[in-house]
């Protein structure tokens, strides 16, 4: 076994344990770290494949900003006071039923495509992603920019508490 | 437009107008209605009067027609007016009849609340009864015939918040209608071989040389004596009569004695040279109307209602009527006919008169309120009960000898049992009138029968103007009862030119057979119910038997009820379960199983976004299974 | 080596985890975590295909980028949406907010 696959198998690993964590506690907060962990494992598998920055890429927003957005979140919504309410027998039953057999459909759709593979995968490095990133598809990245200050904006003003004698 | 022509027309026009006017408009104003009424059967009166001079007295026949829908340059349906001493005399009849009945009723139903109502209904049949005398084609007989039945149910039903008149007048059209299918039938059947023929053609169509051919002819000739059977209650269909007395009195008079159920005689004598292409359906007619009449006669016996002993007394001579016409001869049937129109319907209204004053049918109760006190009520009752019973020189014994000469000869030969039946038939007719008569007056002496003279006398000097109507009408159909004798040579002649002509009183052993009959009739009713003391009860109503069999006219209805009745509500039980059940069940049930599944569907859109979420996975895997199965993308 | 089946076995794998998460949890943070934990699979295969096909090696990087920045601009849109809700019906149990329940 390659380095790369030591590292993809403990990645995945990492990635799947961390995606339970995140279904299964009781605690929000413990979901919450168990994305993250879960988000570490996948860029563990982007750098076996040898995509290094997509790797950083993702332990950088989604480690480090969705998830801490997450608990801010949380911290101002999460209904303490209130008992919890017991967990529908059928609903696991169902949901698992579903989630299975939609992982089984998309596995199987993808196993069924003659993807010709090569012997190993193509290098790709970070220089090359940013030629490409602002040549050819420099539109995208500016209307990537553009949503991202329109999100901005647009949660500032759904989340902010309307002050007496303002309308929303 | 000739002038008969013309008079027609106006006949059934000034009914049918002053119908029109009474029904939608006066109903409000009754003593307007019933001068609109009485004017317009006064026009009619005049108008046949015209029609008889013009017409019956040259004995001449005059055809109008006109053609109606002639569709595709096709022969169309024709209606019209045939005027001949038949129709011009019996539509005569009807309007004179019809007017008499109007006027007795400014009396009989002075301060009934339907007032308006009643004159319109009898102007409406008047219209209807000349419509079916004067007309020129059998389809416009059948309209006519089944507007009379009409009505007859309107007026029979007329005090129609109450269940006997209702259910009697349903009983009435019923019946009525169970012979009319027959005459309907007979009808379709002349249409389609003859088109819009009128009766003349269709007369001249019949028997084994005619356009129809014999099989035909005997076929058409049955099924219109079913309508004639239920029309003039002979036979099996003869239960309503009796029981259509819950109608009006007058309206019994009217027609149920002397117009509507005479239309059935009507048909066969206008009809007659048809019926005699088919000889064995006259016999079928003779058989029928002689036990008819012989088992009416004995039903009249045992009744206790004066109006149920009319009814039956009516059954009976129809059946009289019916066998002079089966015998082969217009005029003898036709005589009867006009005469018993006159005498019936003056002892009907006599009965009324009476009622009128003891508020009740029922002879003995009559009995005790002084009836003797009304005078032109005794008279009638002696000319009316007389010239039904057949004494000279009432009209009823010419008429009634001019049918068993006629029965004599047509059937001496081929049978004779039915020329003794009629006879016999006759001596009972005079037993149970006098029966009537005696048990009415009160002669035998009942305990408050002999009040006192003295308040007769103020009584007769404080008549209403009603009473006065009613009496007056009673008085001039009594001196009928005296003229119409003599009119059977003059009828006779101009009805059946090729028969033998009869005087007056040239009826030979016959005749004196007959009055031989009524004599111990009356004896033998005088000494059961007229003399002082009598004992009041019949011969027949001795045994109990005898007197309920009678009684309840031969348990026909009974029969009926066991049967038919039965087999209806039965059938109509299972319909209603079957609407109800089956058909309200299958759609309440698409009712209810739309509301259930909407539902069960509305389960899927509840708002609740992980149910979405699931279906649509479930869907796209289901899509990827089949996909994949079909053999993947190329 | 790791093989291209196994990847798309990983990447399936999470992909179902994230459903059944999406499917059976109440609060709506929680089925947001699984609705991120759907798009890093899909992530994962759209990098594994492109690279291992060799077809398309750097778009399917750009792809991935751009997917990275939705998904967060996505999610903080949605956990803002959450607190404006929590503030309004005072719950963020998607059981209760389901208001077309008839």
């Amino acid at each position: 076994m390659s380095a790369a696959g030591l590292v993809f198998a403990a990645s995945a690993v990492i990635a799947l344990v961390g995606a339970v964590f995140a279904v299964s506690f009781k605690n929000i907060f413990h979901n919450i770290l168990g994305f993250a962990l879960a988000m570490l494992g996948v860029a563990g598998i982007f750098l076996s494949l040898g995509s290094d920055f997509l790797a950083i890429a993702f332990v950088i927003v989604y480690v480090g900003a969705v998830a801490i957005a997450m608990v801010y979140a949380v911290m101002l919504s999460y209904p303490l006071d209130l008992p919890q309410k017991r967990r529908s027998g059928a609903k696991i039953l169902g949901a698992a039923a579903v989630a299975a057999a939609g992982a089984a459909a998309v596995w199987a759709v993808l196993r069924s495509m003659p993807w010709r593979a090569a012997d190993f995968p193509s290098k790709v490095s970070a220089a090359a992603t940013g030629v490409r990133f602002l040549g050819d598809y420099v539109l995208v990245f500016e209307l990537i920019s553009v949503l991202l200050v329109v999100a901005m904006m647009g949660s500032v003003m759904v989340a902010r508490r309307v002050r007496v004698g303002e309308h929303a | 437009m000739s002038g008969p022509v013309f008079a027609a027309v106006l006949a059934q026009a000034a009914p049918l107008a002053a119908a029109a006017v009474i029904l939608v408009g006066l109903r409000a104003r009754p003593r307007v209605a019933a001068g609109v009424a009485i004017l317009s059967l006064t026009v009619a009166l005049a108008a046949t009067l015209y029609l008889v001079v013009r017409v019956a007295m040259p004995a001449t026949t005059i055809l109008a027609q006109a053609r109606w829908l002639p569709v595709f340059g096709g022969p169309g349906l024709a209606f019209g007016v045939l005027l001949d001493p038949l129709s011009t005399v019996m539509a005569l009849v009807v309007a004179a009849i019809t007017l008499a009945v109007m006027v007795y009723s400014t009396g009989y139903m002075a301060g009934d609340p339907g007032y308006g109502r009643y004159y319109g209904f009898l102007a409406f049949f008047g219209w209807a009864m000349l419509g079916l005398v004067l007309a020129s084609t059998l389809l416009q007989t059948l309209v006519s015939w089944e507007l009379v039945g009409l009505a007859s149910f309107l007026l029979i039903g007329f005090w129609f918040d109450r269940a006997a008149p209702a259910a009697a007048a349903r009983k009435a059209f019923l019946m009525t209608r169970a012979g009319d299918v027959g005459f309907l039938f007979g009808v379709l059947i002349l249409l389609h071989t003859l088109g819009a023929a009128s009766i003349p053609d269709v007369i001249a169509a019949a028997g084994p040389l005619g356009a129809l051919g014999a099989r035909t002819t005997t076929l058409v000739a049955v099924l219109l004596l079913m309508g004639v059977i239920g029309k003039s209650a002979q036979g099996p269909l003869l239960t309503w009569l009796p029981d259509a007395m819950e109608g009006p009195t007058p309206v019994s008079a009217l027609l149920h004695s002397a117009t509507m159920v005479a239309a059935g005689v009507y048909l066969v004598a206008r009809l007659h040279g048809f019926f005699e292409a088919a000889p064995v359906v006259m016999r079928w007619l003779l058989w029928i109307s002689v036990g008819t009449a012989l088992a009416a006669a004995t039903m009249a016996m045992v009744a206790q209602d004066i109006k149920r002993v009319l009814a039956y007394s009516t059954i009976s001579q129809l059946g009289y009527m019916l066998m002079a016409l089966a015998a082969g001869s217009v005029g003898a049937g036709f005589f009867h006919l006009v005469t018993h129109a006159g005498f019936k319907a003056l002892l009907f209204m006599t009965a009324g008169i009476f009622i009128h004053h003891a508020h009740s049918n029922d002879m003995r109760e009559i009995a005790r309120h002084r009836p003797l006190g009304q005078r032109a009520g005794v008279i009638g009752l002696l000319c009316g009960g007389l010239a039904l019973a057949g004494v000279i020189p009432f009209s009823g014994y010419f008429s009634k000898e001019a049918v068993l000469a006629a029965l004599g000869e047509g059937f001496a030969g081929s049978a004779p049992a039915a020329i003794g039946l009629a006879y016999v038939g006759a001596g009972l007719t005079a037993y149970y009138t006098f029966r009537m008569i005696f048990l009415t007056l009160g002669t035998a002496g009942t305990p408050d029968a002999g009040a006192a003279a003295p308040a007769a006398a103020p009584h007769a000097a404080g008549l209403t103007a009603g009473e006065r109507a009613m009496a007056g009408v009673v008085l001039v159909l009594s001196a009928l009862t005296l003229l119409l004798g003599y009119l059977g040579g003059w009828l006779g002649i101009r009805l059946a030119p090729d028969a033998p002509a009869h005087g007056a009183f040239a009826f030979g052993t016959g005749a004196l057979v007959a009055l031989a009959l009524v004599a111990a009739g009356i004896a033998l009713a005088w000494l059961e119910f007229g003399r002082r003391g009598a004992p009041g009860i019949g011969f027949a109503e001795r045994v109990p038997a005898l007197k309920s069999f009678f009684g309840e006219n031969w348990y026909l209805d009974r029969l009926y009820n066991a049967t038919i009745v039965r087999a209806a509500t039965a059938l109509s039980r299972a319909a209603r379960w079957h609407d109800h059940t089956i058909l309200d069940g299958a759609s309440d049930g698409v009712a209810n199983g739309t509301v259930g599944g909407g539902r069960l569907l509305a389960r899927l859109q509840a708002g609740y976004v992980q149910m979405y979420v699931a279906v649509a996975v479930t869907l796209v895997v289901a899509l990827a299974a089949w996909l994949l199965r079909a053999g993947g993308t190329p | 080596m790791i093989g291209l089946p196994a990847l798309l076995a990983v990447a399936s794998a999470l992909f179902g985890i994230g459903l059944y998460g999406l499917l059976q949890r109440r609060s709506l943070v929680a089925m947001l975590i699984a609705l991120e934990l759907m798009v890093a699979a899909v992530s994962i295969l759209v990098v594994a295909l492109t690279t291992w096909t060799g077809r398309g090696a750097v778009a399917g990087q750009v792809i991935v980028l751009i997917l990275a920045g939705v998904a967060a601009a996505e999610s903080a849109i949605a956990l803002s949406m959450f607190v404006a809700i929590h503030r309004a019906s005072s719950t963020i149990d998607v059981e209760t907010l389901s208001e077309l329940k008839g």
